[in-house]
């Protein structure tokens, strides 16, 4: 970049915003004010700036310079008369990544603390690029009961490559799995990225589920709402018998502990079984016969029941 | 290039520039107990030189002003780093990434306006 320069022939005293009798001093403090705007090393991104900086360096060349400046504006020389030497910029340097040991990445660190960020700014060595590979998304329909109790699943991936995925007992629905380093490979070294498989549960005939609770509705015979009795009730782990306290009501809620979606940590949550009472699938005049007797006993109509 | 060498083409003297070595302003490599020195480092010397006196920079002002500036090259290159990841990506992506940054540039703009 040694080539010959037309410097413009601009006068140094506007260069630098001073007057013609300006002091020593006052030409001092103008350059200094120019320098600290234009330096381009303060201006790393602006080439205006130093060529900038290099008129108003001249400027101040020629006008610190008690002699030359006398020169100067006796005519003898001209705005052009000295140059200093060309200055190799620390910009330049700094710019090509010529300068690793002072180059800092302090100004964005803190960018690698935000997980968004952290695949692009953060665990990453300078120079030589590692990249951890990216995740890959897939989503997977399991049977409610699968969901629940767990199970294992394969995924077919576009490779002729399966994945095995577990799916742990007591997955909800809408519940993201990450398989550790099961998605693309790293860059460089990195590490792999994850599997992220999005489960979707299918709906179930008897039971649905809040939470980790588990509703069911168990129709129960007439006899057994008014004397109560051991009934058998599903569960999503197998059926399990309770006892129906006599005179239960449709509507009725019985809770059974633990027997809900199995929980991180050994717990549970219940199964809340609502009765529905019901009569025989056939009439029955037996049954009739002793309802007959029942109202006529009680000396009202049936409406009674619902009044107040 | 060695320390003589270096010495002339900064325009420094053997004390200022000890100082600044030890300061850990400049950091030459080493190679048998003897320093040498780089075309940047030369460069990064004239800008101290620049800052002490052609600006009247103090003492203890040079260190701050250093570390912003190595902190402004960091942020460059990163920059450019992202930058030229951009470009890489299929052209669909790249405007849509073009984009963002316009929808966040006068987001942030907005914001300062009723800020103040």
């Amino acid at each position: 970049m040694r080539h010959e320069e037309k410097i413009l022939p601009a006068d140094p005293y506007e260069l630098l915003g001073v007057k013609k009798d300006a002091s020593a001093d006052e030409i001092q403090k103008a350059y200094r004010g120019l320098a600290k705007k234009l330096h381009p090393d303060l201006n790393p991104g602006n080439k205006k700036a130093e060529e900038q900086f290099k008129d108003v360096s001249a400027a101040y060349a020629l006008l610190s310079d008690a002699d030359k400046r006398a020169r100067f504006d006796r005519g003898e020389i001209d705005a052009s008369g000295q140059e200093r030497p060309q200055q190799r910029y620390y910009r330049d340097f700094a710019d090509q990544g010529a300068s690793r040991t002072y180059t800092s990445d302090a100004g964005f660190a803190d960018f690698a603390d935000e997980d968004l960020l952290s695949e692009l700014f953060g665990r990453r060595g300078r120079g030589n690029l590692r990249m951890r590979g990216s995740d890959m998304h897939y989503q997977l329909e399991v049977e409610f009961l699968d969901a629940i109790n767990g199970a294992k699943r394969q995924i077919m991936l576009p490779e002729s490559a399966t994945l095995e995925v577990t799916i742990p007992p007591g997955t909800r629905d809408g519940q993201v799995l990450r398989l550790r380093g099961k998605g693309r490979p790293g860059i460089g070294g990195g590490e792999p990225g994850d599997a992220l498989i999005e489960i979707a549960v299918r709906p179930h005939p008897q039971f649905t589920r809040k939470g980790d609770d588990i509703y069911v509705e168990l129709p129960i015979p007439l006899d057994q709402a008014v004397l109560g009795g051991r009934i058998t009730v599903p569960t999503p782990s197998g059926a399990v018998t309770m006892t129906v306290p006599k005179w239960s009501n449709t509507g009725a809620v019985l809770r059974l502990k633990g027997k809900g979606a199995p929980r991180r940590g050994g717990e549970a949550g219940d199964e809340y079984v609502t009765l529905k009472v019901m009569l025989p699938d056939t009439p029955d005049p037996e049954l009739e016969t002793l309802i007959t007797q029942w109202r006529a006993a009680r000396g009202t109509g049936a409406h009674r029941s619902t009044g107040g | 290039m060695r320390m003589r060498e270096f010495l002339l083409a900064a325009r420094v003297d053997a004390t200022a520039l000890e100082t600044w070595v030890t300061a850990g302003w400049l950091i030459p490599r080493r190679d048998e107990e003897a320093a040498d020195f780089s075309e940047a480092d030369l460069a990064r010397a004239c800008l101290i030189r620049d800052l002490q006196h052609d600006m009247g920079v103090n003492e203890e002002a040079i260190p701050i002003i250093l570390d912003l500036i190595d902190q402004v090259h960091g942020l460059r290159g990163m920059l450019r780093e992202v930058a030229t990841a951009v470009c890489a990506q299929p052209d669909d992506m790249r405007r849509r990434i073009a984009v963002e940054i316009a929808a966040r540039a006068s987001l942030r703009a907005d914001r300062s306006e009723t800020d103040t």
